[in-house]
């Protein structure tokens, strides 16, 4: 792939434009990993029941059209190997019984379940940019942002107490919150602090006022908990400047990257992220609800006594434990005193899900078969360019439909753009759009949100969005006005 | 067999027929089994399977002979492989191949299994006989034990200077230890003050009389009984509606129960012992696969009191969970305690081990119980040949005694032996070769668990032999 610009834009749904983007597929480096993936053809996706045998024989396009799957910010697609991945997962446990935690088979790709986590943990340190032993996979993301808070938000009512976050958090993390302070006896009308921008209705925070909002509590805020990517507007923030900027004035920061990882660059380490966390079914691909992940910068995972010595547990961070936490060598040793393992692995708790581990390293070679997330966001930045590009080519009047939420510049965003409808229109347009065999995601009252996810997601892909959404735009305003 | 089973089930220890030592007689029983075709829907892995050092393509199937199988007595510590999660699994996938995010909230018409939003639901429905509730909004699967262990102290253990106690017993699992101890530092108090254990006799047996009579000694100061409902090193079931009913009587606004090693495993009756917590894996009676997805129970005179949680978004109740609001309507019951959307493929598993529960019956668990009895008491009454036989007896020292209660009603299908000092080692080195497998647990015990959904009478019988051989050589 060359490293020119995008094309100037035609006129969106042009065959132009769709020549273009046929174009920019045939060059793009990374369009064989489309084939890695299942994507749903347009008869799935509006199917009730699931398919009996083969519909090889059936010629209706619909059959074998794929969709337009613009969706990954919700729900990453299928890799074709995590059913290969699967099937290897139950043939182990069928053959081997109890003895797949420490039994390796030779030409198995999966790892010994006892050492899945440690597997699971050197394929997401890159794409988080962490050091192997500050990840951790396990659990689910709220669980990890409660597990987080209960080790380091120590509230002192009369010095530091406070937590800042925005004030359109993802709802669990506003959850999660909130009932950490309740259960430190403090009140959310006054240890809460929500981030809202006075310049943007949509509530897109610039450094500049975030960093203002900090200095306000610097004395008494004691955590800062911020999305990476903000869930509804997608708008990317500035980890590393507000990390920074947080951390000099003494407050622990921890990020909600559940729509960041897998999507931008992230360096946790060197940006010195306090801890983070995340989910593992968005733009990692890991199936619906799959296992979460958790960071802990190395400065925060210490273990500094060795169990023998007096009082150990003054020698690392206090944590609500369980034995998967415990050093390995330990951990069958069936003893009654509990010694972190250093490093994130030791805020685990139980053994974790094989199969759902099984399931996102599958999905984690395929980030590797990328090359990893350099590449990815380069192509990332263009395609979600280009639809841009094409939103912007679109007619006069379909354009006074519709707005984008997004922050134009692309550092501030990742793959998603959110497009804010005119009112009344948000039910006619998706349901056009799933007519037309496109699926995005909606927010309500007005918001869709449109992610061209650069492991499957082509150029033509985008076009053939940008050509659904003005019909449906056309056909949602008529049935709007009828009324 | 039924008069066995009546037998042990009122508490006696019947005594097998003198031909009891014999395979015909195991066989005999096997004939009469009315849970013996649920072992057809288990993968068991074979004698073979076992020794593969690589995979290739074959997994254990319809054409293994009897012999070839193994004699998988590990289920107390990871469940046989149920037919039915490769096909739920395929499902699944299929359904996230083809439908994408859609899968959320649609059910497909031939899928074993319902939309990922109502798939935790459905596995508590299936549960309600599995641990006795009276509803099934008692029951929510999510996370894995520990983490539910903590969410449950989160909500209920809220120590004050009065009451800050959390009575458990001298050998928990350790994660159920490290979990209690990180609590009551979370809460600045110290293990040393806050910790009670429950000592055992010198045959670790735990009397109930001396539970009782710690939980009285500190009842006023105490916050938390949390015990398990069968101790996981000796195999002994805890008599958890008395303890339960003692507890609360004295004052202790809490008694919570592990029930990894319960569950699957003994009939309970949760809600009418009036448990207020219970929590448990997935992994071992319930055959769900390594790690899957834990369960919990919460009584349902909490569901109304506004309680005290850790909140997340997929807590809140079902007609509000996607509207992105700020303000917490919580789901009926224990599912208002889920955080984060749980793992749909992880479910399908729990939902397909399930299954096979459902496919025994009205009152499944009382059924197997009705097998499991009887199998551990015919490996009760072959052991206690050996012993009796004075077999791999080392002058005065007899090779191994059974620390697992002999009442029947104190235990369920696992028998703990504590071997002879120092033969652990070349005993589990005989049981390997011979296609046993069992759990060893260092120094001295190995823990045998016929598992009555897919062990048979013969399998008791082979293993002795075979356990037989191994002492005499050891």
């Amino acid at each position: 792939m060359t490293s020119a610009p995008v094309l100037p834009a035609g006129a969106a749904g042009s065959g132009n434009a769709r020549e273009r983007a046929r174009q920019l597929d045939r060059d793009d480096e990374l369009g064989f990993l489309r084939d890695e993936f299942n994507i749903p053809t347009k008869g799935q996706i509006v199917s009730t029941s699931l398919p009996e045998g083969s519909s090889a024989n059936n010629n209706d396009s619909d059959t074998t059209t794929k969709c337009i799957y613009l969706c990954g910010n919700s729900l990453g697609l299928q890799p074709r190997r995590t059913q290969t991945r699967l099937s290897q997962y139950l043939s182990t446990w069928a053959t081997q019984g109890v003895q797949g935690h420490f039994k390796p088979l030779t030409n198995s790709p999966l790892p010994t379940w006892l050492d899945v986590d440690e597997r699971a943990a050197e394929m997401i340190a890159p794409i988080v940019g962490a050091r192997v032993s500050e990840v951790a996979i396990m659990q689910t993301l709220t669980a990890n942002l409660h597990l987080l808070m209960s080790a380091f938000y120590k509230p002192d009512a009369n010095k530091r107490h406070k937590i800042i976050l925005e004030s359109k958090a993802f709802p669990s993390d506003h959850f999660a919150v909130e009932t950490q302070l309740r259960h430190h006896g403090l009140d959310a009308s006054k240890s809460m602090v929500l981030l809202k921008s006075e310049r943007s209705r949509d509530n897109i925070l610039t450094t500049e006022e975030i960093c203002g909002v900090i200095d306000l509590h610097k004395e008494d805020a004691f955590l800062l908990l911020l999305p990476g990517i903000q869930y509804y507007t997608g708008q990317l923030f500035d980890i590393e400047t507000i990390t920074a900027y947080a951390k000099e004035r003494g407050i622990f920061v921890i990020w909600d990257l559940a729509h960041a990882v897998g999507n931008v660059e992230l360096r946790l380490h060197e940006w010195g992220v306090d801890a983070a966390a995340w989910c593992s079914y968005k733009y990692l691909n890991g199936g619906p609800g799959c296992i979460g992940g958790m960071f802990v910068h190395e400065n925060n995972s210490a273990v500094t006594k060795l169990i023998t010595d007096e009082r150990p547990e003054e020698g690392y961070n206090h944590r609500l434990a369980g034995w998967w936490g415990n050093d390995k060598k330990s951990r069958f040793g069936m003893e009654n005193r509990f010694h972190p393992v250093k490093g994130a692995a030791g805020f685990q708790l139980s053994n974790p899900s094989v199969l759902d581990i099984t399931s996102l390293c599958a999905s984690l070679e395929v980030f590797e078969q990328a090359g990893g997330m350099g590449k990815l966001r380069e192509k990332s930045l263009r395609l979600t360019k280009f639809l841009e590009e094409q939103l912007e080519g679109m007619g006069e009047e379909e354009k006074g439909l519709f707005r984008v939420i997004t922050p134009l510049d692309p550092k501030q965003r990742g793959a998603q753009l959110s497009l804010g409808l005119g009112s009344g229109l948000l039910e006619g347009v998706m349901k056009e759009l799933e007519r037309q065999g496109v699926i995005v995601d909606e927010r309500r009252p007005d918001v869709i949100r449109v992610a061209p996810a650069p492991l499957y997601n082509g150029f033509e892909d985008v076009v053939g969005f940008v050509e659904a959404f003005g019909e449906a735009l056309r056909v949602a305003r008529r049935e709007r006005d009828a009324f | 067999m039924d008069s066995l089973t009546a037998a042990f089930r009122s508490g006696q220890k019947p005594s097998f027929p003198a031909e009891a030592g014999t395979l015909e007689y195991a066989q005999s029983l096997d004939q009469q089994d009315k849970l013996g075709h649920l072992r057809k829907e288990f993968n068991i892995p074979t004698r073979t399977s076992l020794k593969k050092k690589a995979l290739n393509g074959v997994s254990p199937g319809e054409n293994d002979s009897e012999d070839e199988k193994s004699i998988y007595f590990v289920g107390n510590s990871l469940g046989a492989q149920p037919k039915a999660v490769r096909r739920a699994l395929e499902s699944q996938l299929e359904t996230w191949a083809s439908i994408g995010v859609n899968g959320h909230f649609s059910t497909l018409e031939n899928s074993p299994l319902s939309s990922w939003q109502d798939l935790a639901e459905s596995c508590a429905k299936k549960s309600v006989d599995l641990v006795g509730a009276a509803v099934p909004e008692e029951i929510i699967y999510m996370n894995t034990l520990t983490a539910n262990l903590h969410l449950m102290m989160a909500s209920f253990y809220k120590p004050t200077a009065e009451r800050h106690k959390v009575i458990i017993e001298w050998k928990p699992f350790p994660s159920d230890w490290y979990a209690i101890q990180s609590q009551i530092r979370h809460h600045n108090l110290s293990p040393s003050t806050s910790l009670i254990e429950i000592q055992p006799t010198p045959d670790l047996y735990l009397t109930t009389e001396s539970i009782l009579a710690t939980i009285t000694e500190h009842a006023p100061s105490t916050a938390l009984v949390l015990l398990p409902g069968i101790q996981y090193y000796t195999g002994q079931l805890l008599d958890i509606k008395t303890i339960t009913a003692h507890a609360h009587s004295l004052g202790i606004p809490c008694v919570g129960w592990d029930l990894a090693h319960a569950a699957g495993n003994v009939p309970l009756c949760l809600h009418d012992w009036n448990v207020d917590f219970a929590v448990w894996c997935t992994y071992k009676y319930i055959n769900a696969g390594p790690g899957s997805t834990a369960g919990l129970f919460l009584h349902q005179k909490h569901h109304s009191r506004n309680l005290d949680r850790l909140e997340g978004w997929y807590g809140a109740d079902k007609s509000v969970r996607f509207l992105m609001e700020k303000e917490f309507k919580p789901g009926k019951g224990a599912s208002g305690w889920q955080l984060s959307n749980p793992s749909a493929i992880d479910l399908a598993s729990v939902s397909a081990a399930l299954g096979v529960f459902e496919s025994v019956g009205e009152r499944y668990m009382e059924r197997l119980r009705g097998k499991a009895v009887v199998l551990t008491g015919y490996l009760e009454c072959l052991l206690e040949g050996l012993i009796r036989g004075g077999v791999g007896r080392k002058g005065e020292e007899q090779a191994f005694r059974i620390i697992t209660p002999g009442n029947p009603l104190e235990r369920g299908t696992q028998l703990s032996l504590m071997l002879r000092e120092g033969i652990l080692e070349s005993v589990s080195k005989v049981l390997a070769e011979e296609g046993v497998v069992c759990d060893a647990r260092k120094p001295d015990v190995i823990r045998v668990a016929p598992v009555p959904m897919y062990c048979r009478f013969e399998d008791v019988w082979k293993f002795v032999e075979i356990f037989k051989g191994a002492l005499a050589r050891a």
